[in-house]
């Protein structure tokens, strides 16, 4: 299981390595390598560290074994096709996750990146009114059950298209350099990861890769089904190249129009959900 | 080390049947981060042996 958690943490990364040289390739840059993240994390693990002197030390160095730790208890729950409910919960304490590490550093950037992190809790909304519908079809929240409701009955993607669509927008709002990726906009320099460098940086960047991991598979199989491993490698790749064009193509929002669009998406979903379950009582 | 080893011996454990699957889960959500943080820390440039700059013959 540690080795799949390692190939899951590479694959991750290498799936951001190519999110960063396809948009730099849409914007006419040669970009750097497709492993980049990869060299990039084994760079950081390298380096010699220290604790800024503001910081909480303990908070500073246990919020990146806690970062590490939740996405693995996601991968687990993928894994053996458990509740998608506790795959989104674990999605929601990556936000305090986040707050965690802007807090803990003591520097203002950080805590901006923070305090953005928090205000940005209302992308989460569509993804649980997203969750909903989809158990509105399937009556379970089991990934296992609703694998099992797709072979029966064809991809959630065609029958559920919104909540397909609102899963992909909070796909998107965890992508780097994304219209909602307020936390990490370069005037907050790196947001709420400024001030961990060195191993702390190279523990954030594994927790980044095994996150893409989970949230990219679980949309597939949620979405498309189960699928050969290949296939699904295929589909994430697929995934990440339409993100990359929706991050390339479109500016980083203000944090309050983030909000904003991220609000009517959720208003949408609500609407959605309430037809659907109306349907499903008439 | 010791993340690694409590994670490799939870999965044998796990294969045959004595830990059951919840509580593997859990020792491997408490050992993977000890054991890659671990392996950062042990293979990570120690402070106090830096390269003495070049300061010409």
């Amino acid at each position: 299981m540690i080795a799949q958690l390692i190939l899951a943490t590479l694959t991750g990364l290498l799936l951001l390595g190519i999110h960063r040289k396809v948009i730099a390739r849409i914007q006419r840059r040669p970009g750097p390598p497709v492993w980049q993240e990869i060299l990039h994390m084994l760079k950081f693990s390298f380096k010699s560290t220290w604790i800024p002197a503001t910081a909480s030390t303990v908070l500073f160095r246990g919020v990146v074994l806690v970062a590490i730790g939740i996405w693995t208890a996601a991968f687990f729950v993928m894994l053996t096709g458990g509740s998608l409910l506790v795959i989104f919960g674990i999605y929601m304490l990556h936000k305090i996750v986040e707050h965690g590490f802007g807090l803990s550093s003591g520097s203002p950037y950080g805590k901006f990146g923070g305090v953005r992190s928090v205000i940005s809790a209302a992308s989460e909304i569509p993804l649980f009114v997203s969750v909903a519908a989809i158990a509105i079809f399937t009556r379970s929240f089991d990934i296992s059950d609703i694998v099992a409701y797709q072979q029966v009955h064809g991809p959630l993607m065609f029958i559920a298209f919104p909540a397909a669509v609102a899963m992909y927008i909070v796909i998107l709002s965890k992508m780097p350099f994304g219209p909602f990726s307020i936390v990490e906009s370069k005037e907050l320099v790196s947001g709420y990861k400024t001030e961990h460098f060195g191993i702390w940086r190279a523990g954030l960047e594994v927790c980044n890769g095994l996150k893409t991991t989970v949230l990219l598979a679980t949309f597939l199989m949620v979405f498309v089904g189960q699928l050969p491993i290949l296939w699904l490698g295929a589909g994430m790749l697929l995934l990440v190249v339409s993100l990359s064009f929706a991050c390339a193509l479109t500016p980083m929002l203000s944090p309050f129009d983030s909000v904003t669009v991220q609000t009517l998406v959720t208003g949408l979903m609500l609407c959605y959900g309430a037809v659907l379950f109306i349907g499903v009582r008439a | 080390m010791a993340g690694a080893s409590a994670g490799i011996t939870a999965g044998i454990v796990n294969m045959l049947g004595i830990l059951p699957l919840w509580l593997y889960s859990a020792v491997l959500v408490l050992s993977f981060p000890v054991f890659i943080i671990g392996l950062f820390l042990w293979w990570m440039a120690k402070e106090g042996t830096e390269d003495i700059p070049f300061i010409g013959y």
